[in-house]
């Protein structure tokens, strides 16, 4: 026996329209699982919401034995992935979304500058599909997450709602070891305090900032925290610490906070 | 007497000479086709004979996707297929626009021809040959029809495999189509403003502003393309380049180039009715990610080799 299809889907198969779509067109770049859970947990992709920037880096060099935070390495890093998310929310906000889902942040290189990097946001506008406002972020405008479908209708389910975006950079040149302390340590192990001391005071930069912005957005927490180390091509010595996750906020009542159960175990057959 | 394979291309026999012939007038007949919007004499007898049932029926679906189908009492008719080979010789950006839309139509005729409601699991196809500036714009998917209902004359194209072309049906939402959406633009720096060479850290404002416009055309542009099929796009494949190259000799300027392709599976979807199947959370105990045990990688310190394979 068949499945029940809807009527409009049938409608649809028989080569019938509708309607002509005057409402106009959304775009979105969900996979079918995320489109379909997205529109689960209540939500309506309205449109794709871009912001790219393209950033031309300064120049700046570490002292050969000194470890220290390149700051305008950083600020250039943050300033230019900010300004592509600040105008990628801009659209979503033009557009009416009520915040923005599956951001990715992409940086590339022009290859005909090596300074030049392209910052691109990328993400779906939503709106909540009741028209509830309850789901923006605290400044009244969209929220912004990078999270996928699936871990959107999941953070909802676990009683979150994302509020924004947040992250922290740093750029940091990790020393050099003089001669005579290389010297000093030829034929025995010996940890390198000051390299260590140089990884921990970065991270802990990073995270520190990515914490003070969600403290900003009046978050609760911040889910899927990601640490990136990346090098842009800069000197072999100088690492970017880069932290990313989103700010979340109770929701003022829980989905079904009754049919939240243990999670079925399966062991599917794929190979 | 035996004919080698290659005596039938290099013989002067009649036999040779017939083949020959045969492969001219075919492809008379589909040249003519390509003309006419219709589908030439060899695929139609394919696809009609396929239809009534006088031939075996094609699919692309493995037997797992068969199953799927069955249950939403969905079967398949053949195989179908449609190319456009472009030379772009105005643009090579709108070139693709042009190029797709026009297979997209030859695909749906197959697909009229062969009776069907839907052609599922398009995929976009293009062979590895740089020939004169030109490409080959292929689409090839499986003819479908469902159980109950009439052929339809204006066949809808699902980019997505059987299982999602069911899942989202369920959702009532059925994808339509393939939309297109490009768009270029050149900039011409008279001034050196995007010029940043000298400078610390500042954006490249002009730069910046190339990109969005250019994008935000090619995406307007996908609009108005998926307009006559849908009401919405689940785009998955975005494509840019820029470039940077000389402008004017005796100013010594440059000159950018900045070019969008957006290519989209349009969907019409019926606002605000949910999926109603009920999800549950399940953990696979098969290896493999699942976001319950979270997707960071465990450990990168060291080069296992996991990759090498086993013995």
């Amino acid at each position: 026996m068949p499945m029940e299809m809807p009527q409009h889907a049938k409608e649809r198969l028989k080569g019938l329209r509708s309607s002509v779509h005057s409402a106009g067109v959304f775009t979105s770049d969900f996979s079918v699982n995320e489109f379909l859970l997205v529109r689960k947990a209540g939500f309506e992709p309205i449109g794709l919401c871009v912001g790219s920037c393209v950033y031309h880096v300064g120049i700046q060099y570490g002292s050969w034995n000194k470890n220290q935070e390149l700051d305008v390495l950083s600020k250039a890093m943050y300033h230019a992935r900010e300004l592509a998310l600040t105008r990628m929310r801009a659209e979503a906000t033009a557009m009416g979304a009520d915040g923005i889902v599956g951001v990715k942040l992409t940086i590339k290189r022009l290859e005909w500058d090596a300074q030049l990097l392209e910052f691109i946001a990328i993400g779906t506008g939503v709106v909540h599909g009741d028209g509830h406002k309850g789901f923006r972020a605290h400044d009244g405008g969209p929220f912004t997450s990078d999270l996928s479908g699936q871990d959107f209708w999941s953070l909802l389910h676990a009683g979150y709602r994302p509020v924004e975006m947040v992250m922290g950079s740093c750029v940091y040149h990790v020393a050099h070891r003089g001669l005579l302390a290389s010297l000093g340590s030829v034929g025995r192990n010996v940890e390198l305090e000051n390299f260590t001391a140089a990884m921990y005071e970065a991270r802990e930069i990073a995270i520190d900032r990515m914490q003070a912005e969600a403290g900003a957005a009046k978050a609760e927490g911040v889910v899927g925290v990601d640490m990136h180390e990346g090098s842009h091509a800069w000197q072999s010595h100088v690492i970017e610490f880069f932290a990313i996750g989103t700010a979340v906020l109770p929701l003022e009542q829980e989905i079904a906070p009754e049919k939240i159960a243990d999670p079925i175990m399966v062991l599917s057959v794929n190979d | 007497m035996t004919v080698g394979f290659f005596d039938r291309f290099t013989g002067g026999g009649p036999e040779a000479q017939a083949a020959r012939e045969a492969s001219a007038k075919r492809q008379e007949q589909i040249k003519y086709a390509l003309l006419t919007d219709s589908v030439a004499p060899g695929a139609r007898r394919r696809l009609e004979g396929a239809r009534s049932g006088s031939l075996p029926w094609i699919a692309t679906l493995t037997p797992a996707e068969l199953l799927i189908t069955r249950s939403h009492g969905i079967k398949p008719i053949a195989s179908v297929s449609a190319t456009c080979w472009m030379h772009y010789g105005w643009s090579w950006t709108l070139g693709h626009q042009q190029g797709w839309q026009t297979a997209l139509r030859r695909l749906r005729e197959e697909a009229r021809v062969a009776g069907a409601n839907a052609v599922l699991d398009v995929k976009m196809r293009t062979v590895p040959l740089r020939v004169e500036e030109s490409m080959d714009f292929t689409l090839v998917g499986t003819a479908v029809r469902v159980e109950g209902l009439p052929p339809s004359e204006e066949p809808i194209v699902a980019t997505v495999p059987a299982l999602e072309f069911v899942k989202l049906l369920d959702a009532d939402v059925v994808p339509t189509g393939i939309a297109v959406g490009a768009h270029y633009e050149w900039y011409a720096d008279w001034q050196g403003d995007a010029n940043k060479r000298w400078m610390g850290n500042v954006e490249s404002v002009q730069l910046s502003r190339l990109w969005e416009r250019v994008r935000q055309r090619a995406h307007a542009d996908l609009r108005k393309h998926a307009r006559d099929q849908g009401n919405g796009v689940l785009a998955h494949i975005n494509f840019s380049q820029m470039f940077e190259g000389e402008g004017s000799e005796a100013l010594r300027s440059k000159q950018y180039l900045a070019r969008h392709i957006v290519i989209a599976t349009t969907v019409d979807a019926r606002r605000g009715a949910r999926f109603s199947h009920e999800i549950n959370i399940a953990v696979d105990m098969h290896a493999g990610g699942t976001p319950l045990t979270g997707t960071a990688r465990h450990h990168q310190s060291y080069q296992v080799n996991e990759e090498e394979g086993g013995i």
